[in-house]
């Protein structure tokens, strides 16, 4: 990974009146573009402060004829430094991840077959993970309802005729590719979504079952209901689900209402209300998120958020900087 | 003389300048919602064919139209949109400098839809969508 980032730089800098930050740089005249993005984050809890290199990746990816592909490897968690106290913790993971590796082929304007490992068509926030590109630096909870991560096929469905909509069915029926790298670590998927799109509102519809290896509810069902509206000037968006075993309801539900207003293109304010109930760890929140993005170009991301908890130990400052090249 | 150049001045300004959505022959009719959809690259197939989006340059006024028409998208939002579509894998639509230079690309690649002011267009190109000032 260190030979590839390292050729990758070295690429950029051969190439330099060609690149463009966060619209990658192509291989000669090969259908290949590379690009990248790391994240540096603070975050400031109660008694514990935490500094970490977050994410560090590097993807490829291009399209021939009805193909398309994907391949990005990912260091999470470089290096992390965490002081409670006065004591003090350093770890460093040099684990290489493969995040996404995926084939798309194109049947026709209606129907894409996809195989590999991918983000899971589940919501809207699941699509766009990165620190550089979603609105904060946090994640909401109602992210740990369902895998983000598949191993396997995704059919699509889409029509463009008057509206928009689509139709995913996901499917894994094997070992995730990287198993230590998804929050669940499962060996079954399956799940089916609807996305409908009307102007500037979409809303949307998962459901699905998964099937994990290290909890004793190891067969989950999620369900996850979400809305946006998306204009130049700002965004209302809301996803809310609810997680269930065979045996009990594991999380009744998680949710988020967000409103993202952007002042100018390079000033953005985020204030985001969530709510959680949590069986398995059996610990309920609701609390407040207010947060502000500062991006000198679009692909730069200067993040602050403060969280306001009922469970006020959880109160916490986050800081981020995270650029995609 | 004067009433003539007053009613010819009056129907310029009336009428406003025209712009249209093009493709060759071959393509088949195209909603706005699809031609949205192709130049966003969400709508990669269409007839069986690779739906190829050619803009004209970013400084070009007729692109700024386009984009205000069809794709409802301000600029900053569509370098926004471009930039996340990097992530997911897809290219913006390549750009040509010039509309004789889209009508040349149109009329040898199939699959290919441009832009052009309404006085470019010729018995070659097929009218996907029209729209005027």
């Amino acid at each position: 990974m260190r030979k590839l980032l390292g050729m990758f730089i070295l690429f950029i800098s051969l190439h330099a009146q060609d690149y463009e930050l966060g619209n990658g740089i192509q291989v000669g005249s090969l259908p290949l573009y590379l690009g990248g993005y790391f994240s540096l984050n603070y975050e400031n809890k109660a008694n514990e402060k935490k500094y970490n290199i977050d994410d560090l990746s590097v993807l490829g990816y291009g399209s021939y004829e009805k193909f398309s592909y994907m391949a990005e490897f990912e260091f999470h968690d470089l290096y992390s430094q965490n002081s409670v106290g006065d004591k003090t913790t350093i770890k460093r993971d040099t684990e290489l991840h493969a995040e996404r590796l995926y084939l798309d082929y194109e049947y026709n304007e209606h129907y894409t077959f996809r195989a590999g490992r991918y983000n899971s068509s589940i919501g809207f926030w699941n699509l766009l993970p990165i620190n550089v590109l979603r609105p904060t630096t946090s994640d909401p909870k109602m992210q740990d309802l369902f895998p983000k991560f598949t191993t396997g096929a995704d059919l699509t469905y889409a029509s463009y005729d008057d509206n928009g909509y689509r139709i995913d069915l996901m499917l894994q029926n094997n070992e995730d590719l990287d198993p230590s790298y998804n929050n669940y670590t499962i060996d079954k998927l399956y799940g089916l979504g609807g996305v409908y799109e009307k102007d500037n509102y979409s809303i949307k519809l998962n459901g699905g079952y998964f099937h994990t290896k290290n909890t004793l509810d190891d067969n989950l069902y999620y369900f996850l209901l979400s809305a946006k509206y998306d204009v130049d000037d700002y965004e209302i968006s809301s996803e809310i689900g609810r997680q269930e075993s065979k045996k009990r309801v594991t999380t009744p539900y998680a949710g988020y209402l967000q409103g993202l207003y952007r002042f100018t293109p390079k000033h953005v304010g985020i204030v985001r209300l969530e709510s959680y109930d949590d069986k398995l760890q059996n610990k309920s929140d609701t609390f407040g998120v207010l947060g502000y993005t500062y991006r000198p170009a679009y692909p730069i991301a200067i993040k602050s958020e403060y969280q306001f908890h009922t469970l006020n130990k959880e109160n916490q400052f986050l800081f981020s900087v995270s650029v995609l090249f | 003389m004067k009433l003539f150049l007053a009613i010819f001045l009056l129907s310029n300004i009336a009428s406003g300048h025209e712009y249209v959505v093009v493709a060759n022959k071959h393509m088949e009719d195209l909603s706005p919602s699809q031609i949205k959809a192709i130049f966003l690259k969400k709508l990669i197939v269409i007839n069986d064919l690779q739906a190829v989006p050619i803009n004209l340059d970013a400084r070009d006024p007729l692109r700024a139209k386009f984009e205000q028409q069809i794709l409802q998208m301000s600029f900053d939002r569509l370098q926004a949109h471009w930039t996340k579509e990097h992530y997911l894998g897809h290219r913006p639509p390549i750009s040509l400098k010039s509309q004789e230079s889209v009508k040349a690309f149109i009329k040898k690649v199939d699959g290919s839809i441009g832009y052009i002011e309404m006085d470019n267009m010729d018995d070659n190109l097929k009218i996907l969508y029209k729209w005027s000032d």
